[in-house]
């Protein structure tokens, strides 16, 4: 069976624990000491259910000063882990404007993501409950919804493989459904 | 000495003194210029002198005399240039908010679908765009009230301090918009600029307090950073950016196919490709997908990392000396700033190493002010367009590098990163000198305290600010008031809110006016007995006004007046004055024979020396004087040029806007038309429908010199015979040809729909292809847009 490659993009405001979360998942480490990101690429090779997957993840800047990247990351990316930290409000509350963006810029609401609340060690320092987020998962259209710790390495694979099947699906359907979409003629029509 | 945006950068090197010794030179309330010394002087001096600047500053209000000679001129122009600046960097602020809501928003209306309802809140943010029409208040009695609020607000930075901490972040946006662009809009005055410095002081010390951790200073998206944002959007720190940063941006993008990827999964998939290209299929021993490693451990991979890796430090080592270069060229509030977060730092954690808290100061100066800038130029003014790919790539790199430096992980998350440590080995000892060097600038609250006092003297205290504004800023306080009236020391503010009872709503964008509100304060009076007040006797009083009116005579006299003449001999100069035609010349000569008097029988000065300590005094500022012209003359010169930045970026903010609304004019009216088909009440002899529109003509070189023609593949002697013609057959639809001059057939002829631009704008796509140019999409849309304007309508 072919390999097959797919782009993931990780998106969420700054130090909830993006980069923590990919290090354990890339490389099984875990990194105490803050780094804030400005833009990171990895490249990780899985098997879920079976398949093989080559996966590009590429780890963005919370930090609000880059978000002007975030359109051209959004536009290249195939699936996305939305994350906030259990231990900020201000975290989860940026993610709907977000989600708003990636519906759009993808045209779609149909698209593969999974919203992930870390720092679940953090029990005693929560502030946003699971009311809240599961709350937030529904409006969505019931996208899958975890609590994570990059610490302890709680579900860390899990919510990269939960994409990795959304991807799959949305590929195999796709080829199902055969959709022939004329394409529309983009611009430029050059006589001589 | 120096004027104020130079006061804000003190040198390193007096810290202290400086502070305290500031002082005023004679100008209106606008633009209260202070100025530093070199230190020089003794404590005393300083002190004295200042209370003279004040006095002369004072005296000044009654503009009886007005100054004509060169330096006042330069004062003029550099206080006219920063009014600008201020207006225009406001403007452009809530442009680009339009701007950036109408991006996103346009992708959707290309394709038809956007609600009908967001359809109506997109038409809006063109009116909004309009700009606001001068204004009186509706209702005349609310404007003491809010002249008293604001004047509280203004003057006691704290209230608005602790609003930024209750605010949700969707109100900190414009309740920052109205306290950076308004309410503390003279960017470029010291009294503004330093209560705006002390209101962000107490929002970093409270968010100190309720950080457990310092690892997480500083970093999540809280008021403090979206503070940061706002206030690195101001004329100083857009000029620093543009001083340090354009040059070598600039550079670096003119090099479109200069590629410095490092990733070697990247370097490899090029490769393999390439050989593909090539060959037509992948080389033996490559297999398509290969790790990290194995990537890395590629020999024709490492060969061409190797070079790239030298090039790209060397590129950040530029970068990194001429930051480091412009120490002095850092805006002063962002130096204080960073000097807090040191002073903060070692108060909470007392133990805590000198390399963290550079750590800290660093994460705060590259992370939140230059690396954005680095990455994302384009939204700082520092280039014109999007930069293409591999330039977009070497300046992501370059800010990893910068960032790398000031925050030393231990731990590289992408393994190819590390290659580029040598870069953070070098400059480790750089750095950390420089991050403290950037907190050595002096405190303000002596002058903060003088200029208060000043302020606080004069009657003519006004506000530019908008109704809505007014109201905003208020609803916001009535929202908070439980919160905010808790702290200490804010009956003030309670009785003020009290009086004013519940906040208006906002009123609809048409009828939002612009007005002066002239601010006052309801409970201290205005300061009769300034001796008293600061604390000085009768004589300095007289000395300081004899200081100020000899100053004035002598630089209202012509250059080669007689009685000009050094030594200086103060009775003359008096006579002399009293000599003249002019009214106010002879009132001043009179003051000052009067003065001089006065003086000698309080035993301050005596004829036997000629006034000597006197004379001094007034050799001393008109020194100081001329050296201000200088440093006037030469920041003018460094202002003109952000103003023109400013207005630049403005210009093509409003194009963008322009093309939108034509934009939109035409979707309706197609929406319209064909609405009108079906009911059939057609109004078609109004507005012609296929009206044509051109053939405009342009020659080649013309559209070169505009940008218009990003590349040409014409041959340069054939150039001069190429032109274009232009039409529009109907709104929304251009024909664009390309001619040969003496052929009478065109060369290629291209159809283009407005639709196919924006869309290829939005797409970041930016060149249009006609075969024998490419001509640049943004500059083709601003072309159009000029030419095919249909009377406020669509083109
Ligand atoms: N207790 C706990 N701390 C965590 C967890 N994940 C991350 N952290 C800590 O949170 C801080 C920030 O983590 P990062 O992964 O760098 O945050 P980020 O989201 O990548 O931040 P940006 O790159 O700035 O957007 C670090 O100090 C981590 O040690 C977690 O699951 N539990
Ligand atoms: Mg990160």
């Amino acid at each position: 069976m072919p390999m097959k490659s797919y782009h993931i993009v990780i998106l969420g405001a700054g130090g909830v624990g993006k980069s923590c979360l990919t290090a354990q998942f890339t490389h099984n480490v875990w990194i105490e000491a803050y780094d804030p990101t400005i833009e990171d690429s990895f490249k990780k090779l899985t098997v879920v259910d079976g398949q093989s997957l080559l996966l590009d993840i590429l780890d963005t800047a919370g930090t609000e000063q880059f978000t002007s990247m975030r359109e051209m990351y959004i536009k290249s990316g195939q699936g996305f882990l939305l994350i906030y930290s259990i231990t900020s409000l201000q975290s989860i509350g940026d993610l709907p404007a977000l989600h708003d963006q990636i519906c759009r810029i993808k045209e779609t609401t149909e698209v593969p993501l999974v919203l992930v609340g870390n720092k679940s060690d953090l029990e005693n320092e929560r502030v946003v409950s699971r009311g809240r987020a599961s709350f937030l998962a529904n409006k969505w259209g019931g996208v899958p919804w975890y609590e994570s710790s990059a610490k302890r390495r709680v579900n860390v694979d899990e919510i990269f493989w939960d994409l990795c099947r959304q991807m799959m699906r949305l590929e195999r359907g796709t080829e199902e459904v055969e959709v022939k979409k004329e394409k529309k003629k983009k611009h430029a029509c050059v006589i001589l | 000495m120096s004027s104020t945006a130079t006061m804000l950068a003190p040198s390193t090197r007096n810290s202290a003194a400086s502070s305290s010794s500031s002082g005023f030179v004679p100008v209106s309330r606008q633009n209260t210029i202070s100025s530093t010394h070199d230190g020089t002087r003794s404590i005393r001096a300083s002190k004295r002198y200042s209370h003279t600047a004040l006095y002369l500053s004072m005296s000044a209000q009654d503009r009886d005399l007005e100054i004509e000679d060169e330096l006042a001129r330069a004062q003029k122009t550099l206080r006219d240039l920063k009014n600008k600046i201020s207006a225009q960097s406001k403007k452009n602020f809530v442009l680009e908010k339009d701007v950036r809501y109408l991006d996103s928003r346009i992708a959707l209306l290309i394709q038809n679908r956007m609600a009908l309802e967001e359809q109506k809140d997109f038409e809006s943010h063109f009116e909004e765009s309009t700009e606001v029409q001068e204004g009186t208040f509706p209702n005349d009695q609310k404007t003491q009230a809010y002249g008293n609020l604001f004047y509280l607000l203004q003057s006691e930075p704290r209230h608005i301090a602790s609003l930024c901490r209750c605010v949700s972040m969707a109100e900190i946006d414009s309740l920052l918009q109205t306290v950076m662009f308004t309410i503390y809009g003279n960017q470029y005055e010291g009294r503004e600029e330093h209560l705006l410095l002390t209101m962000f002081q107490s929002v970093l010390s409270a968010q100190f307090e309720h950080t457990p951790e310092y690892s997480s200073l500083l970093r999540a998206n809280t008021p403090v950073s979206r503070m940061m944002t706002t206030y690195t959007r101001r004329g100083p720190g857009q000029s620093y950016l543009k001083v340090v940063l354009a040059k070598q941006i600039n550079n670096l993008i003119e090099h479109k196919d200069l590629n410095l990827e490092i990733n070697p999964l990247k370097v490899y998939e090029q490769v393999i490709r390439e050989a593909e290209e090539k060959h037509g299929e992948l080389p033996a021993d490559m297999p398509r997908s290969v790790s990290a490693e194995e990537a890395a451990a590629n020999p024709e991979v490492q060969q061409i990392i190797e070079p790239r890796l030298t090039y790209l430090m060397k590129i950040a080592d530029t970068f990194l000396a001429t930051i480091i270069d412009n120490l002095d060229e850092t805006p002063y509030g962002i130096r204080w700033i960073c000097k807090q977060i040191r002073s903060l730092t070692r108060r909470k954690y007392p133990d805590a190493k000198d390399h963290l808290i550079c750590t800290l100061i660093g994460g705060f100066f590259f992370l939140r002010f230059l690396n954005p800038a680095i990455v994302t130029p384009r939204s700082y003014m520092l280039i014109d367009s999007v930069p293409s790919e591999h330039p977009r790539r070497t300046l992501t790199l370059v800010a990893k590098m910068l960032q790398n430096l000031a925050n030393k992980p231990s731990y590289a998350k992408e393994p190819y990163m590390a290659r580029l440590s040598p870069f953070v080995t070098n400059n480790k000892t750089r750095i950390n000198k420089f991050l403290n060097d950037l907190c050595e600038v002096g405190d303000f609250y002596e002058s903060l305290e003088m200029d208060n006092y000043v302020a606080l003297s004069k009657k003519d205290l006004e506000l530019n600010i908008t109704i809505n504004e007014v109201y905003g800023t208020h609803a916001l306080l009535e929202k908070h008031s439980a919160e905010l009236l808790q702290g200490r020391d804010t009956e003030h503010l309670g009785i003020l809110l009290e009086e004013l009872g519940p906040a208006p709503s906002q009123v609809p964008r048409k009828e939002n006016r612009s007005l002066d509100l002239p601010l006052f304060s309801r409970w201290e009076g205005n300061i009769d007995d300034l001796s008293a007040a600061l604390d000085i006797t009768q004589e300095d009083v007289l000395f300081m006004e004899a200081k100020s009116v000899f100053v004035q005579l002598l630089r209202s006299f012509p250059a080669t007046s007689i009685a000009a003449r050094r030594p200086l001999n103060l009775r003359r100069i008096g006579e002399a004055a009293t000599s003249m035609k002019d009214i106010q010349m002879f009132r001043k000569g009179m003051r000052g024979q009067e003065l001089i008097k006065d003086l000698e029988a309080l035993g301050v000065i005596t004829s036997e020396d000629g006034f000597q300590i006197l004379r001094e005094e007034i050799e001393q500022e008109l020194q100081h004087l001329g050296g201000m012209k200088e440093k006037a003359v030469e920041e003018i010169k460094k202002l003109d040029e952000v103003y023109k930045t400013i207005r630049d970026h403005n210009a093509y903010l409003v194009s963008q806007l322009e093309t939108y609304k034509s934009y939109l004019h035409n979707v309706r009216s197609q929406s319209e038309g064909s609405k009108r088909g079906v009911i059939g009440q057609g109004s078609s002899g109004k507005e012609k429908k296929n009206q044509v529109l051109g053939p405009y003509k342009f020659t080649h070189q013309q559209l070169e010199k505009e940008g218009v023609i990003a590349k040409s593949n014409v041959p340069d002697n054939r150039r001069a015979n190429i032109y274009f013609n232009i039409t529009s057959p109907m709104p929304g639809t251009f024909v664009i040809s390309l001619h040969y001059k003496g052929r009478n057939r065109g060369l290629l002829e291209l159809d283009l729909k407005l639709d196919d631009l924006l869309e290829m704008q939005q797409n970041n796509h930016d060149e249009l292809d006609l075969e024998y140019v490419q001509f640049n999409v943004p500059k083709v849309l601003a072309l159009l847009n000029k030419r095919f304007a249909r009377k406020g309508k669509g083109w």
